[in-house]
């Protein structure tokens, strides 16, 4: 609103505005254009590039100066890349890993978060200033402890009873879907949601005898829609992006989750470059396409949350 | 298969038709007047078993670690035996010794000093630029927006073919003016540059996204009376646009330090194992390579709780700052 005003040479509008050439106005409008196009240029031209050149053939790639289009569209690089590394298997294991993050972090957090908005009980301050105080802690405060539990939980992978002997949830979907399946923001996002609904609602649906769990799953949990977009979105974005926890987790290959996969196959084979870009195409259009439909309910949800 | 699906069916409802029945049955068995006690009762148990499962996941996977690695920095962890024995100071000792560790102080902070205040420069200019109604608006804020939404590791690999030395983008284009491109990535001159313009290139659209949310937030009645009052384009600009963008600036330098100061990712990728000569090698990657490569958890502990400070320290600071502000108004 106010850059309106700031450059309002573009909206004509103002009063001032009517008596100020047309021409200059023009002028103005145009420099705008060309600045945003440059700055999206700038922007986009990476994820052209990754795609152009997930399409070129060898020769192609080796020539200099580097041609700007493909001369043969070699389509065959994807299914070539998914035979010479397992992206395939990459793929589902993020996508699996991804959906179950969305699903649980949806389920315990409107739950947590109606509990804390709508019913009053002794220390729901301290639960709630606990939520928020999570939410503060950074990653490399936990990290290393977080590794260590994952590897000295009881009775699994090998482990005895005080979980020691063996690797716990070390390479096991245990340690990559659980420790990653709810976010303090997501409890306190819904907590906001829910504190907004009004009270009568739930009045009415109690005195038709409903149940607290009725009416937190039949009569509440519809009605913040948003929040459930916004949650799962976030959630499924970065559990999809996740890269260091499963990086340290993980050192099995069929339990290597999309990120993690890519940046081995670097790290083993410098100079593939079309099959990288061809499993980094497919890493990178997922979260693409889903931000392009979902745009509204990302802007909200990372302009409420700050960064992540 | 009929007869699976009507079970799982009835399964699902049971949750809420158990709490109805017994809520049905309270008043009988106690009456009127505590009824609503046994309302409030049935709504307190119900709020805690809704609270339990995230309570306990809350604690068991950010509270016990956050005290363990306070705990942890001071002992020398065996990963192999498990055992743990005190040691006092000797970690932090050892890693203020380290070469590498100061080295990798001085990097993040060098990391953050350039990454944050061009980021956020970019970012409020484009800000302000895409606040004018436009049709096209949209179109530019999704494309500014995008590296923000992709997955930093993915982004990474695509810079690193670009800043490939012979064949990469960045050096065709720089030998398109004439100029003869460094190896990046391979030079220690020039790695920790490459992947700081990665990460102004990432950081840009969140921060944008913030300021525009500030933007739009702007009172409209202010700039009218400004115009009532004679105030130019330039000084309403001057007068009330930047003063009250001061509040998101302070939001977004602080979250975009913390951030910074934990990059890892495209480190990572771009520059592995600590860049050509340990030149880009930051405190969150030498806690990686202490704890997860040589597993010395305690020293790699003390190394955690170094970057803590570093960051509680700027978060007080730049609390106090915002305190300020608050206060001002």
């Amino acid at each position: 609103m106010s850059a309106e005003k700031l450059l309002r040479g573009a909206t004509a509008r103002g009063t001032l505005l009517a008596n100020r050439p047309l021409l200059a106005r023009r002028l103005r409008r145009t420099t705008l254009h060309l600045v945003l196009v440059a700055v999206s240029l700038a922007m986009v031209v990476p994820f052209l590039w990754m795609v152009i050149t997930s399409l070129k053939t060898d020769p192609d790639l080796a020539s200099y100066p580097p041609n700007l289009l493909p001369q043969v569209w070699d389509w065959s690089n994807y299914s070539e890349a998914l035979e010479y590394a397992p992206f395939g298997t990459y793929f589902r294991n993020s996508l699996l890993i991804a959906l179950g993050h969305t699903a649980l972090n949806l389920a315990l957090a409107s739950m947590a978060g109606y509990a804390l908005a709508r019913v009053a009980f002794r220390g729901r301050t301290v639960v709630f200033m606990g939520v928020l105080a999570t939410m503060m802690i950074p990653t490399y405060t936990k990290i290393v402890p977080q590794y260590l539990i994952a590897k000295g939980i009881p009775f699994f992978g090998g482990n005895d009873y005080l979980g020691r002997g063996g690797h716990g949830w070390l390479d096991s979907w245990w340690g990559l879907i659980v420790p990653g399946a709810l976010t303090p923001f997501a409890i306190f996002l819904f907590r906001q949601f829910y504190l907004s609904l009004p009270r009568e609602l739930e009045e009415a649906a109690r005195i038709d005898g409903m149940g607290e769990f009725g009416i937190y799953a039949r009569v509440m949990t519809p009605l913040v829609k948003p929040a459930i977009a916004t949650v799962a979105l976030l959630t499924f974005e970065s559990s999809w992006n996740n890269f260091l926890w499963p990086l340290i987790i993980t050192s099995d290959t069929d339990l290597r989750v999309i990120q993690v996969g890519l940046s081995a196959f670097q790290q083993a084979d410098q100079n593939a470059w079309a099959y990288l870009m061809a499993g980094t195409t497919l890493a990178t259009v997922p979260m693409v396409v889903l931000f392009l439909f979902t745009q509204r309910y990302f802007v909200q949800g990372f302009a409420n949350s700050g960064i992540k | 298969m009929p007869t699976f699906t009507s079970s799982a069916a009835d399964t699902s409802r049971d949750g809420p038709v158990v709490h109805r029945s017994t809520k049905r049955a309270a008043p009988s068995r106690s009456g009127r007047p505590p009824r609503a006690k046994k309302f409030g009762h049935d709504r307190r148990r119900a709020a805690v078993l809704m609270l339990a499962p995230s309570v306990i996941h809350l604690v068991w996977w950010i509270g016990i670690p956050v005290v363990a690695t306070f705990a942890l920095a001071f002992t020398d962890y065996d990963i192999l035996a498990g055992t743990v024995t005190f040691n006092g100071l000797d970690n932090f000792q050892e890693i203020f010794n380290d070469e590498t560790w100061n080295a990798s102080i001085w990097h993040t902070v060098v990391f953050t000093f350039f990454t944050v205040p061009v980021a956020m420069a970019i970012a409020v200019v484009l800000a302000i630029l895409l606040s004018v109604k436009m049709r096209a608006a949209a179109w530019y804020r999704t494309a500014v927006f995008m590296p923000h939404v992709t997955a930093t590791v993915a982004i990474a690999l695509v810079w690193m073919w670009m800043f490939e030395p012979r064949l990469g983008v960045v050096n065709t284009m720089l030998g398109w003016a004439g100029i003869d491109g460094p190896t990046w990535l391979a030079d220690p001159d020039w790695a920790l540059t490459a992947v700081i313009i990665v990460s102004i290139w990432k950081g840009i659209g969140i921060k944008m996204l913030i300021y525009l949310a500030a933007l739009q937030a702007m009172p409209e009645d202010v700039y009218e009376a400004a115009r009532i009052d004679g105030a130019s384009q330039i000084r309403q600009f001057f007068s009330i646009t930047l003063p009250l963008l001061k509040p998101a600036t302070f939001f977004v330098l602080v979250v975009s330090i913390i951030d910074s100061f934990q990059a890892f990712d495209q480190l990572y990728v771009l520059t592995p194992d600590g860049g050509p000569g340990n030149s880009t090698t930051v405190m969150t990657y030498e806690i990686y390579r202490t704890a997860f490569k040589e597993f010395n958890m305690g020293a790699a502990c003390a190394q955690s709780v170094v970057l803590f400070a570093f960051l509680l320290v700027l978060m007080l600071i730049s609390r106090r700052l915002t305190g300020k502000e608050d206060d001002v108004r």
